[in-house]
């Protein structure tokens, strides 16, 4: 591929996503949304955040993690307390929220050393320990009862759009890293980290800094979180089932592709709605038997789907196939 | 003038003791062959200068700078770079991709400086009409020629060829041995290559160094290697230069 | 003083559990290179269906470890043919792998909860309830039974591995499946096989767990980390190296346990692995754990 013809595809989704962003900003004032429908939004913008975030990890520089909870909690507790003892204005919370996940993420700088499944399992161990630890940690966290925040419907009506820049931003910066240089650094660490860093690619370096900027932005979109729910407990944002949504949503819309996570988030809140109200007590299996499922017969997800049927469209009109398999 | 040198490296493993004060000179433009019987501590050299790997004890010293115990990416910065006697190639990044992601290794590199240097080293190895396609798709033989355009893309002053031509078949081991000199001939890299199949080795070096379970024991130009009752010895009696390594 | 030996004394009987855990997670990861991360999620079903048994049949626990064992063996071998065996080559180890059997164990974990509700349940017998003097300290008689089936699990294993035809076979493609190809092994069937044992283990590991602690569906994360510890700390090459090691764990568990403050005591997996890491990341017996 040229770089021409790479500049003018980003520059098509460039334009898609930003004329995305544009329509859902002005769809409350046109469609007169129900206060449901525009708060469940607003919890999707924050929930396709997270996934991409995850996938950065997870699908960029392949370190598959179970345990994300463990950022998302500590970036909305630290949130959460800035708004209770500090009073802090909001949006000061949400970075100081994103600061102390980073900070968490560089304490994780030992785990990054490990290859593939021991990572993994590491990170089983840091999502347990950080629930049981954070939800002892009273002082910090309200222990079980959670920290409960100033109420304001203003903020969480406005939640929507701080929600949806978010969003977006994080959707351009999976494009962008996707495609740049650093993307395909990534991609040649997650193949081979020994043979990138005999290619003068340092994998740590690159480890830690896409840990990082995933634990920002996942602390970013915990601290929303927390402003929108206005009373959080460890319970919820530790709990294993975070750490599993996180996973799913990325492979169920395409682990490692640039925005296979926004489509995951969607079907993924969607499948959960639909659980929540019919059979609540099915979720984990639905969630297992769906990893099984996606992982044996089309490992991405939807955007794995969306391709063969790219492929089948233009084998049909008779032009020859890409070069990609 | 000497480019690369090593004095007293040394490299133990636990009780095992792999590489015993290895002094070990590379000059300009010159091709220098490791050759030595299974065991001798090739691939241990090749690793400790590479970076893979830290010595126990000894220097490494490249243009006179010392580089001894620098991690393998920073060695690629300095100028030394290696192929594997497996290869290793990224099988998610289509060849072309393989071959840039080695020459952005330096930070300041301007992306179209780094796709004209790979579409350069991808003609020539002559992989330039598969540039769009994955490795898994290459022969054995192709993914060699992706593994050397690789390291030669990151621009580097000392090549470390690990058994580069075991495995393939005599035209191609040919044509691969035309493309090494042609990567000291031309682009001025210096090469150390370790190999079994003896008549590369021999066509190819400048000069011979042979290992001997980790200790140097022979070097000097090919015919003055092969004569070398002592090289001749270590592999056990079979003439070296009839190819018949053990 | 006589604190400590009760800390040993415990430490020693735990360490036969945990042994027999890793065995299970170890012989599925050494021949296949996949680490079963469904493998808490069998200890857990293995709990939960010698509880099952003792509760409707009156089947004593030790009695039902065969039948744990077959049960879990034969769920092992479905799960190899009819879902590890379709990943793609060299997809072992990789993302794709860990999210399948991960998939299993959520799945695993519904049905338990399904089955049995999410509260804990504990297997009581008559060895619950009486202990024994072992060098001055009161061992419950469940611990003491537990270490000695563990014990004879280790020898059977052992002697499967290292004295049949099918343990030197399981050996071999361990070592290199793709020569085992070349000799008449039927490579497969090895995989089926040592898939279907190392479930069945961590089935009667589960059994095991059962007669000494409390468990729930969401059991398991636990146990998949010590296991997991045990495996790293003990390597794949002999049964004795992941017996020392479990014992090593076992110690450093106790003693934990003694030194920490209670609520850290759910987060001990957690930190022992941390530990493992840290001071000895090469295993005890080397293997590269590290990038």
């Amino acid at each position: 591929m040229t770089a021409r013809v790479v500049a003018m595809a980003a520059r098509r989704t460039g334009g898609a996503l930003l004329a995305a962003c544009v329509i859902l900003a002005v769809l409350p004032a046109v469609l007169e949304l129900s206060s449901y429908t525009h708060n469940q939004l607003t919890l999707l913008f924050i929930t396709i955040s997270g996934a991409l975030a995850w996938n950065w990890m997870g699908g960029f520089v392949g370190q598959v993690s179970f345990g994300h909870a463990a950022m998302f909690g500590v970036g909305g507790f630290v949130a959460g307390r800035l708004m209770l003892s500090l009073h802090l204005p909001p949006p000061v919370c949400w970075v100081g929220g994103a600061a102390a996940a980073s900070i968490f993420a560089l304490g994780g700088h030992p785990l990054l050393r490990l290859r593939g499944p021991y990572f993994s399992i590491a990170t089983i161990g840091v999502g347990e320990a950080s629930r049981v630890i954070f939800t002892y940690w009273e002082r910090f966290t309200g222990g079980s009862s959670g920290l409960s925040l100033p109420i304001d419907a203003d903020l969480k009506y406005r939640l929507y759009w701080w929600a949806l820049v978010l969003a977006g931003c994080m959707a351009a910066a999976s494009v962008a890293i996707r495609r740049s240089s650093f993307g395909l650094k990534l991609l040649a660490i997650k193949a081979d980290a020994d043979a990138a860093a005999d290619v003068g690619i340092s994998a740590t370096f690159y480890q830690d800094l896409i840990f990082v900027l995933s634990a920002a932005v996942i602390g970013l979109s915990s601290g929303l979180y927390a402003s929108y729910q206005s009373y959080i407990e460890p319970a919820d944002m530790f709990g294993f089932e975070r750490s599993i949504a996180f996973v799913l949503m990325a492979v169920i819309g395409g682990v490692g592709t640039a925005l296979g996570p926004v489509l995951g988030a969607v079907v993924f809140v969607l499948v959960r709605l639909y659980l929540l109200s019919s059979r609540p007590d099915l979720y984990l299996g639905l969630y297992g038997g769906l990893l099984i499922l996606i992982i044996l017969f089309e490992p991405l997800g939807l955007t794995g789907l969306y391709r063969r049927g790219q492929r089948w469209v233009r084998r049909a009109s008779g032009q020859a196939p890409g070069g990609a398999p | 003038m000497t480019l690369l040198a090593t004095r007293g490296l040394t490299k133990r493993f636990g009780g095992l003791c792999a590489l015993d004060g290895v002094d070990l000179e590379l000059g300009e433009r010159e091709i220098l062959g490791v050759i030595g019987p299974n065991g001798a501590g090739k691939t241990t050299l090749f690793s400790l200068i590479a970076g893979s790997i830290r010595p126990t004890s000894g220097e490494i010293v490249l243009d006179g700078q010392r580089v001894t115990g620098r991690p393998a990416h920073l060695c690629v910065r300095a100028g030394i770079v290696r192929t594997h006697q497996i290869v290793r190639p990224f099988g998610n990044l289509t060849v072309f991709e393989n071959v840039l992601v080695a020459a952005m290794h330096l930070r300041r590199t301007a992306a179209s400086h780094a796709r004209d240097r790979a579409a350069e080293v991808l003609d020539f190895v002559g992989l330039a009409d598969r540039r769009g396609q994955y490795p898994a798709t290459l022969t054995l033989a192709g993914r060699k020629r992706l593994e050397l355009a690789r390291a030669l893309s990151t621009g580097p002053r000392v090549l470390l060829l690990d058994e580069v031509v075991a495995g393939i078949n005599p035209t191609e081991a040919l044509a691969f041995t035309a493309l090494i000199r042609r990567v000291r001939d031309e682009r001025g890299i210096s090469v150390i290559m370790t190999e079994h199949v003896m008549p590369a080795v021999m066509s190819l070096s400048d000069r011979i160094f042979v290992l001997d379970r980790g200790k140097p024991i022979a070097q000097g130009t090919p015919q003055e290697v092969v004569a070398n009752p002592l090289v001749v010895t270590a592999y056990l009696g079979t003439s070296a230069g009839e190819g018949a390594a053990p | 003083m006589a604190r400590l030996v009760d800390m040993l004394v415990s430490a020693v009987l735990l360490a036969g559990l945990y042994a027999t855990m890793a065995y299970g997670l170890g012989l599925i990861y050494g021949v296949l290179r996949v680490v079963n991360l469904a493998h808490g999620g069998v200890i857990m079903a293995g709990a939960y269906l010698s509880w099952y048994l003792h509760e409707q049949l009156g089947l004593d626990p030790y009695l039902s470890i065969p039948v744990v064992f077959g049960a879990s063996f034969a769920l092992g071998v479905v799960l190899y043919q009819g879902l590890v065996r379709r990943l793609p080559r060299g997809a072992a180890g990789g993302p794709a792998s860990l999210l399948l059997l991960f998939g299993v164990w959520l799945v695993l974990r519904n049905i338990a909860y399904l089955l049995f509700t999410g509260n804990d349940q504990v297997l009581r017998t008559a060895a619950s309830s009486q202990s024994v003097a072992v060098l001055g300290s009161h061992v419950a008689v469940n611990r003491l039974v537990v270490l000695g089936i563990a014990a004879a699990i280790g020898v059977l294993l052992h002697l499967l591995l290292r004295r049949t035809q099918v343990g030197r076979a399981i050996r071999a493609v361990a070592q290199n499946a793709d020569s085992c190809t070349l000799v008449g092994i039927d490579v497969n069937r090895i995989y089926a096989l040592s898939f279907g044992i190392g479930t069945g283990l961590a089935g009667v590991a589960g059994v095991l767990l059962a007669t000494i602690f409390s468990f729930n569906p969401s059991s398991g994360s636990s146990e998949l980390l010590k296991s997991f510890v045990v495996v790293v700390l003990g390597g794949l090459g002999s049964i004795y190296g992941v017996a020392l090691a479990a014992l090593i764990v076992a110690v450093v568990e106790v003693f934990a346990i003694y030194v920490l403050p209670s609520y850290l005591t759910a987060a001990v997996g957690f930190i022992l692995l941390v530990l493992v890491l840290v001071l000895r990341p090469g295993g005890l017996f080397g293997q590269r754990v590290l990038s």
